[in-house]
């Protein structure tokens, strides 16, 4: 046969590998039969070990990511010989040492870091705590603490007074390593009541207000702040008033719906009006709640007298008189 | 993982099914371990008739093999014969390409894809395609590439059957949920397994008489010249003995086994044999002239239908090793010289080669050892060179390849 190269070739014919070999079971016999329940369980079978091998090489290649004691073998991390405390506040590295407890000896790998800073975040005065593996031997302790804004008194369980710190956000710890004057400064804080929960208390809630208050008079009246003796919430809730009682002034009542700056700068005048006097009275209390005006209580009235027409009200008009203090 | 695989050589034969189970490593080092032979049932002169009796008998024989290599069959590769076979030859020619007249790989997959689309009838499947030597100009050349000439051709020997009657084949053993990896025709597994490399190139003629059907294939210059499986063999013996002594099929057979002779020995009509041969009530005595009488006269039809169907093809200078006789039917005495009278040329029975061991050399198992040794030489020998990448960019990648 001589087959031109433009000429297409025939279809060939059919190769004996495209007959279908597959036999249905009813076809097969009883051996046959036994023979492919056989195979499927064999692929069954291997799928099982394939997935049971599968799982294992995960579980393996798991435990390897996790394990510390594997990773301290794997990176060849060292024992630690140091701690290093980075903080915001006054903690030292000796407490922070006590409270980590680190084991010795200790590889670096094998520490637990989130339980060790779980360690230090059981104390009150620890807002955040990072650990960092410094390698190949520090352990790095960064700390921000909490900022004590209050005092307030408690009872331990031999029934003795202690005194605690109450930080902006509430919560109630113990101090350390604070300075005492700075501690002999802050106000106590009354008309709450603490709360149990573990080994200390819950937050005291509206701490926001009182702190926000405090670092307005602090910062912007310190003359005033310094005499401030006790900051009461016993009105908070229901009133939304703050009460004040300073060395010679039994109660200075502030509104959290005020602004406090407003309603510092109006105490300061009103104490300021007050000495300039040629009665020079002596303020019982002083009403900063309401807008426009500020009501007081003077020493030795009759409790009727304050709200007679003829009580002194000072109106703020403090254009008519040079104030002591620029806010 | 061990590179090993457990293959099956089956032959689904009209007398017997065998089963050898070897274990092939490294490609192509075979180890038989493991035998198994039933008495066929539902299979008629190489076609299966009755499904169900087919599939019991085979895998009887595939289960028996399986327990004694105590091992499980992977893959099988079958022996496919039966007179629905038919083969024809057909080539074809392309004129060489490149300007220096250069046969390149090109070429050589054009020339052999042109000789292999030839459009079988519809509903045949192609069991073998058996390339000849190519000839270059005129000259045969075992591998044309490289060498000059403007003209080059090839043919092929295409063994096809019907689609119908092969799948039976394929599904007995794919009942047994076993898949056919290889078809392999009887009369080239036999003859692969008796003849020499040497002999093949001098010329033979290997002959398997079956019970059911007669397989033979001729080859020339070390190649397949022709094949083909004639629906006649040692059956037809038996039922002519049956008929003309009016004897049963089973005492025909005995008759056959005992007394069959494919030449006329006796002389003496007075020369008597019994058909039982155990003094039963019925034994009667058979003039034993008669009884070779009729074997040889089979034997010789046998044997001139084959010749017959050789044609011209069969020319006995060519064959100069002569006929080598195989199968159950050879073991009847006086073959060799039939075959010399009818062929011209020496005949004799064939022997498997030394390798095969003493229980394995009975004919049963040569074509089974045959399809072995067959499927692993066959890829080799009959392999087309691969079609290799040209242009641009294959010859960039050469040149790269090569720096």
């Amino acid at each position: 046969m001589n087959v031109s190269d433009d000429q297409p070739p025939p279809p060939p014919g059919r190769s004996w590998r495209s007959i279908r070999q597959e036999v249905k079971p009813l076809a097969m016999s009883r051996k046959g039969r036994r023979r492919q329940l056989a195979a499927w369980a064999k692929v069954g079978a291997l799928s099982l070990f394939a997935a049971g091998t599968g799982w294992g090489v995960y579980a393996v290649a798991h435990s390897w990511s996790t394990d510390r004691a594997a990773l301290a073998t794997a990176v060849h991390s060292e024992l630690v010989r140091d701690v290093v405390l980075i903080t915001d506040g006054v903690l030292t590295r000796d407490w922070a040492a006590g409270v980590l407890a680190l084991p010795r000896p200790a590889s670096l790998m094998a520490l637990n870091l989130p339980a060790l800073r779980d360690r230090l975040l059981a104390h009150g005065q620890v807002r955040v705590a990072v650990l960092t593996r410094n390698f190949p031997d520090t352990l790095v302790v960064t700390l921000q603490e909490r900022t004590p804004v209050a005092r307030v008194q408690a009872a331990d369980g031999s029934g003795s007074p202690r005194q605690l710190l109450v930080a902006k956000d509430g919560v109630v710890y113990d101090g350390l390593n604070y300075d005492k004057t700075m501690l002999a400064g802050l106000p106590w804080l009354d008309g709450i009541r603490l709360v149990k929960s573990g080994d200390g208390f819950e937050p005291v809630a509206g701490m926001a207000d009182v702190s926000a208050l405090l670092s307005t008079a602090q910062l912007q009246a310190p003359h005033l702040y310094r005499e401030w003796l006790v900051v009461s919430l016993a009105r908070l809730a229901e009133r939304d008033e703050i009460v004040v009682k300073a060395q010679d002034l039994p109660e200075i009542i502030f509104s959290r719906k005020r602004d406090f700056f407003k309603q510092v700068a109006q105490l300061d005048y009103v104490i300021d009006a007050a000495h300039g006097l040629e009665a020079a009275p002596v303020l019982q209390s002083v009403n900063l709640t309401l807008e426009g005006q500020v009501p007081v209580r003077l020493q030795g009235a009759p409790d009727t007298l304050a709200a007679a027409p003829a009580a002194p009200a000072f109106s703020l008009q403090p254009s008519q008189r040079k104030p002591k203090r620029e806010f | 993982m061990s590179s090993s695989r457990i293959v099956a050589a089956v032959e689904i034969g009209t007398g017997k099914i065998a089963v050898l189970v070897g274990e092939i490593s490294r490609g192509r080092a075979l180890n038989i371990i493991g035998v198994g032979v039933a008495p066929s049932r539902g299979v008629m002169k190489g076609e299966v008739v009755d499904y169900r009796t087919a599939c019991e008998a085979a895998h009887q024989a595939l289960e028996m093999a399986e327990k004694r290599a105590g091992v499980r069959i992977e893959e099988v590769w079958l022996a496919q014969s039966g007179g629905h076979l038919d083969a024809f030859y057909n080539e074809a020619s392309v004129n060489v390409k490149s300007a220096d007249n250069t046969v390149t790989a090109l070429d050589i997959a054009s020339v052999c894809d042109l000789a292999k689309e030839k459009e079988l009838p519809a509903g045949r499947s192609r069991i073998h395609e058996i390339r000849r030597p190519f000839r270059l100009d005129g000259r045969a050349v075992p591998d044309p590439e490289h060498l000059s000439g403007r003209r080059l051709e090839v043919g092929y020997w295409i063994v096809h059957g019907p689609e119908s009657k092969i799948s039976d084949n394929i599904h007995v053993v794919g009942g047994y949920h076993l898949e056919v990896r290889e078809l392999v025709l009887a009369s080239l597994a036999t003859g692969s397994l008796l003849t020499s490399a040497e002999e093949r190139a001098q010329g033979v003629l290997v002959i398997d008489i079956g019970k059911g059907v007669t397989d033979y294939v001729l080859y020339r210059d070390g190649h397949v010249l022709a094949t083909g499986t004639l629906p006649v063999a040692g059956d037809h013996l038996t039922n002519d003995l049956s008929i003309g002594l009016r004897v049963t099929h089973a005492q025909a057979e005995m008759l056959k086994l005992r007394h069959g002779r494919a030449t006329t020995l006796t002389r003496d009509k007075a020369d008597k044999v019994w058909l039982n041969g155990d003094a039963s009530f019925g034994d009667r005595q058979l003039p034993k002239m008669a009884i070779e009488t009729i074997a040889a006269a089979r034997t010789l039809e046998l044997l001139e239908v084959v010749r017959a169907r050789l044609g011209t093809a069969f020319v006995a200078e060519n064959c100069g090793a002569g006929v080598i006789l195989a199968g159950g039917g050879a073991k009847l005495p006086g073959l060799e010289e039939a075959a010399s009278r009818v062929f011209g040329l020496p005949a004799r029975r064939g022997e498997p080669p030394g390798w095969v061991k003493e229980e394995l050399r009975d004919p049963m198992f040569s074509t089974v050892l045959g399809v072995f040794q067959f499927g692993l030489r066959t890829a080799h020998e009959h392999a087309v060179p691969p079609r290799r990448k040209t242009g641009l960019l294959s010859n960039l990648t050469k040149l790269f390849a090569v720096s």
